[in-house]
């Protein structure tokens, strides 16, 4: 068994890991909560993003373009997307707007593998400026890269949280993800609202794609399919509670990297977050109660 | 669509074939039977092995398709995680085929009957989830079920438990029937098996246990209050297309005769689950229609020079479309295009033909 | 409401995939510029490509002698650069007399690791395209899928081997080392250098434990300590492993990677931001990492850190002839080649010259047994980018490229830190191959 000063460095990790799944996980339910879509493509949106932004300053564009045309793409697709197909299947269950959202990552997917080939052996890499400079904790470096993708996890959770809750827009998003036909009625715009929405799951999705390919890699496959691990802490939180999810996320990243340095483990650790989700799922689950599934969703 | 009551738009799935009638007619039945066998007996002689072996994985993706389609378009309930259970299917016929020298359909039955246990214990505890919660967290199962794959991996002769060796320069291949050991031979085996699959799975819908379902489909209150203990029921939907999966996966195991967890992947449940909503869940065709989306196309596009990132984004557009335009998917959908298209012809030819 | 629906979605198809089409436009320009590695330019005395083939720019127009070739070709794992390359070389040999003036047919089949797709590709080449050879496989499992499909239609493989049949069966041949061998490379560089624990961590796909002895066997003979590790695929925590290794291996030891250039450039990126990269005593890698693409995004702080070992001969210190005709007919037929100047456009170009050596030999019809024939028949053949000469040979496994350079970062570029060094016979499949083959024993 480790002993505690071997422990320690799993902690630095397990928080950057952590803060990894919080950044798109709280996304994902940021859209959720205000459309009632799993956004299954989110990874790939900010993963295309930022090869995009990695292929402008390959070819000589200051950083902070390249990080905007990023976000800017990551906004427009996701706007496109759901400005075209969410009303199309605003009726359907949340089951089957999340299999549509599948074939945005299939197509962002392929167009991925299109462009930017792997067949040469090449490895690319995103880097920040914050990545050079960081302060040191049981004795290894943490970089501000790692602290700012923290630290905006627990912003969007807040602001969102927020801002879901407190402004008109807000609450207008949350009771059109309850029921759009009943919204609609009630006279809220909800093109707009919808529009709204979604631009705003896009700005994030391109802002966690950049922080991911600089923090996790950039790698079209990594990310794209991010999302199921980030999953997993959206589903502890059941997809309702923002601020749960983040402490989801973090919980999962440390136990996941504290279980590393223990070698009977092996590669086991990396089932942390699919076993956590579902015993949390169980363990909170109600005891078997017939409800309308509306309000599962 | 404002005038569709609010009650419509709840999120349920609709029976889009509720004015057909029910009973197969004699004519459908001699139709089936000869498409059975030409696709028994003539279908090997008219394709290169190329498309032999493809067919074959049709064959065993059907099955897969046949599971999910009775889960997700009979009872309501969405498994994320079907290619999770193939791979137990497959694990177990392995490890039999290996151990024991019983023959091929004992091995497939063991396998569908294991596997059927581990997806009943599974689906237990699940089964306290509706809807979003109850697919997210078989995806979460089937997570979990790849990662131990990848450190236990699948049996290729060696001893123990798990039956894998891993310093093999030569590993074994798993073995096939003696009666179907070359491909167009083994093609044929498995088409039997899954024709006896959807026989299983067509009694079951047409008898208690489909009424039933359907029942809870419609409305898990009313199937309760009218006396139905909806809890078995569900179990048996998942018990049934566990024990296919199951059984897929044996004849998977047979037709690709070495296993990797990375054919497994856990994104593949999710890519399952949009191809049988394309294909359509609600009939038994839709699952070969998905099968056939699945794995005829790609053999076929790759074999016209078409890079697989190609059909990948083709696969993409193909689930949004398809999932905005046909709700009920294509083994639905073209038949109602079909038979419009025929009708606008007919009226073409007509107002053509009369005076004007 | 049907039809409004049909055309929205219609229109919506449309819009997306003008999006996409717009911005594939955007991204394909950036990405070839990026594609080719800077500092390997092209070496100043021109060489005509017409050297590939016999008669200097007649065009072969006989009946084509069908080849053919499988490769991985997925998100993450591409090898097309390879089988391109090697059709990039027949084009050359079609332009300038071909083979006797028949011209070569390359059938190119593309996998998924898709066990059943890959037995139904090789049932195609032979079945539909009459292949009469196969050149240029490389593939995650291929060997172990179709080894038996070959031997019993008499196929003997050219092929860039990665499964542990690719080296352990009579029919296949390979240009290169493999992760087994040339992690050994790695792991006795590391030996070298006097290291007192060694970690070698490899990516968990088919074949790990085969892989795994090879080092292992080094390390017992050497009586230094080793911890085996793997790694799932992709990797989404690169800190943890990087902690794990370098904690393992203590401040005398090694950290000994075989992965993909992606994910071995995660797991150093990881090192260097956690300020654990200097904490061993140096850190090695099998052939993949062996990319300009890797010492680029790598940075300076790698140089002399980072020992990977090279399976074929680096092209910015060589300069014969034949390293100047594989950087002329890459420029002038490998467009379809996006690594440009590397080790995967290295082995097409390898397996290509061979085959067409072999095929040159050949004096009647091209049958599947005279062709074949004639590949196992190479003895002895200089192909400018191996250490050693090449040969196939009847022997019941073949490892003949046995001895590698090491090369080592260098701001940017990857530059030759040992020239050709035998790998150590204390492996014992290694050991096996040169009592086969009658070479000397060579233990290190």
């Amino acid at each position: 068994m480790p002993s505690w000063p071997d422990f320690q460095p799993f902690i630095v990790s397990g928080l950057a890991l952590g803060g990894v799944y919080a950044l798109s996980g709280v996304g994902m339910v940021v859209l959720y909560q205000a459309t009632g879509v799993v956004y299954l493509a989110f990874g790939a949106v900010g993963a295309m993003g930022a090869l995009i932004a990695w292929s402008l300053i390959n070819a000589g564009a200051p950083g902070w373009a390249g990080w905007l045309v990023c976000v800017v793409f990551s906004a427009l697709v996701t706007l496109g997307y759901g400005m075209l197909f969410g009303p199309l299947l605003a009726k359907r269950d949340p089951l089957v707007k999340a299999a549509a959202t599948l074939g945005l990552l299939l197509v962002l997917f392929g167009v991925m593998d299109l462009l930017w080939t792997t067949s040469g052996g090449e490895s690319r890499a995103i880097t920040l400026p914050t990545d050079n400079s960081g302060f040191g904790v049981a004795q290894v470096q943490v970089n501000w890269t790692q602290v700012i993708g923290l630290g905006l996890g627990i912003a969007i959770a807040v602001v969102t949280a927020v801002f879901l809750r407190y402004t008109k827009l807000g609450t207008a998003m949350r009771a059109m993800a309850n029921d759009r036909e009943i919204t609609a009625t009630l006279g809220v715009p909800v093109r707009r609202v919808e529009a709204a929405a979604w631009l705003g799951c896009g700005v994030l999705a391109g802002v966690a794609g950049i922080l991911l390919a600089d923090m996790v890699a950039l790698d079209a496959t990594t990310l794209t399919f991010l999302v199921i691990y980030t999953l997993a802490a959206a589903l502890i939180a059941r997809l309702r509670s923002i601020a749960f999810t983040f402490v989801a996320a973090i919980v999962i990243g440390l136990v996941q990297n504290l279980l590393t340095p223990i070698s009977s483990v092996g590669n086991y650790n990396d089932m942390t977050p699919f076993v956590l989700a579902a015993v949390a799922l169980l363990a909170f689950s109600r005891r078997s109660v017939v409800s309308r599934s509306r309000e599962e969703a | 669509m404002a005038g569709t009551a609010v009650a419509d738009a709840s999120t349920r799935q609709r029976s889009p074939r509720r004015g057909r009638p029910a009973t197969p007619t004699v004519t459908r039945a001699v139709v089936i039977a000869a498409l059975f066998l030409f696709v028994l007996l003539a279908l090997p002689q008219l394709m290169t092995l190329y498309y032999v072996d493809t067919m074959t994985q049709v064959a065993v993706y059907a099955m897969v398709a046949l599971g999910l389609g009775v889960l997700v378009g009979r009872v309501g309930l969405v498994s994320l995680g079907q290619v999770a259970v193939l791979a137990i299917g497959a694990w177990v016929a392995a490890r039999l085929l290996f151990a024991t020298s019983q023959p091929f359909p004992l091995v497939l039955l063991e396998a569908g009957l294991i596997t059927m246990a581990a997806g009943t214990l599974l689906g237990l505890p699940a089964l306290r989830l509706r809807g979003l919660y109850l697919a997210l967290i078989t995806l979460m199962f089937a997570g979990a079920i790849a990662i131990v794959l990848d450190t236990t991996n699948f049996p290729n002769g060696g001893h123990g438990f798990l039956g894998y060796n891993g310093s093999l320069v030569h590993i074994p291949p798993i073995r096939r029937p003696g009666i179907a050991a070359s491909d167009p031979a083994y093609f044929r085996y498995s088409v039997v098996v899954a024709a006896l699959l959807f026989l299983l799975a067509f009694v079951h819908i047409r008898t208690r246990p489909g009424r039933a379902w359907a029942a809870i489909r419609q409305s898990e209150p009313a199937a309760m209050a009218a006396g139905i203990n909806t809890t078995f029921y569900k179990l048996w939907a998942f018990a049934l297309a566990s024990f296919i999966t199951g059984v897929a996966g044996g004849v998977y195991a047979g037709a690709v005769h070495y296993l990797y967890s990375l054919d497994f992947p856990a994104q593949d449940s999710i890519i399952l689950f949009a191809v049988v909503l394309m294909g359509g869940a609600y009939s038994l065709w839709g699952a070969i229609v998905a099968a056939l989306l699945l794995e005829f196309l790609p053999a076929l596009l790759q074999n016209w020079g078409v890079s697989a990132d190609w059909l990948t984004i083709l696969f993409g557009i193909g689930v949004v479309l398809t999932l905005t335009t046909a709700p009920a998917g294509m083994a639905d959908q073209v038949p109602k295009d079909l038979a419009r298209l025929g009708r606008l012809l007919r009226r073409l030819a007509t107002s053509g033909g009369g005076a004007r | 409401m049907r039809m409004r629906e049909h055309t929205l979605s219609a229109r919506a198809a449309g819009a997306l995939v003008a999006v996409i089409g717009m911005l594939a436009a955007a991204g394909c320009g950036s990405s070839s510029t990026s594609g080719s590695p800077p500092g390997s330019k092209p070496s100043t005395t021109a060489v005509s490509t017409s050297q590939c083939g016999t008669k200097a720019g007649v065009a072969a127009t006989g009946t084509p002698i069908p080849l053919g070739v499988i490769v991985t070709n997925q998100p993450g794992t591409s090898f097309t650069d390879i089988s391109n390359m090697a059709n990039a070389y027949f084009a050359c040999v079609n332009a300038n007399g071909g083979i006797k003036g028949h011209p070569i047919k390359y059938y190119i089949e593309t996998e998924q690791t898709n066990p059943a797709q890959i037995a139904a590709e090789a049932k195609q080449l032979v079945q539909s395209d009459h292949v009469v050879g196969i050149v240029g496989n490389t593939s995650i499992i291929e060997c172990s899928i179709d080894s038996s499909y070959w031997q019993k239609l008499g196929y003997d493989i050219i092929d860039s081997g990665i499964a542990p049949e690719c080296w352990s069966t009579p029919n296949s041949a390979a240009v290169n080392m493999g992760p087994r061998y040339s992690s050994d490379g790695a792991v006795q560089y590391a030996l070298s250098q006097h290291v007192n624990k060694i970690v070698f961590d490899q990516s968990n796909v088919p074949g790990t434990g085969y892989i795994a002895a090879g080092p292992s066997a080094l390390a017992a003979h050497a009586h230094v300590a080793i911890t085996q590790l793997t790694e799932n695929v992709p990797i989404s925590d690169a800190d943890s492993v990087a902690i794990k290794e370098v904690d393992d291996a203590g401040p005398d030891g090694a950290v000994v990677l075989n992965f993909t250039p992606p994910e071995a450039l995660v797991i150093l990126q990881a090192a260097q931001k956690l300020g654990i990269e200097d904490r061993v005593k140096l850190w090695g890698c099998s052939t993949p990492c062996n990319t300009d693409f890797l010492a680029q995004s790598l940075g300076p702080k790698w140089n002399s850190k980072l020992f990977v070992n090279a399976e074929l001969t680096p092209p910015d210190v060589t300069s014969t002839p034949t390293m100047k005709l594989y950087e002329a007919i890459l420029k002038q037929y490998g467009k379809a080649v996006s690594g440009g100047i590397g080790s995967f456009s290295q082995m097409g170009f390898t397996e290509a010259e061979i085959a067409v050596h072999a095929l040159e030999t050949i004096t009647g019809p091209y049958t599947v047994a005279s062709v074949n024939a004639a590949f196992k028949a190479v003895t002895n053949f200089n192909t400018g980018m191996l250490c050693q000469l090449w040969s196939y040979g009847s022997y019941s496994m073949h490892i003949p490229n046995n001895e590698d350079y090491t090369v080592t970062p260098d701001n940017g570029k990857m530059v030759t830190a040992q020239g050709c060094n035998a790998i150590s016979s204390v492996d014992p499949q290694i050991a096996q191959y040169r009592a086969l083959a009658g070479m000397a024993k060579t233990v290190q």
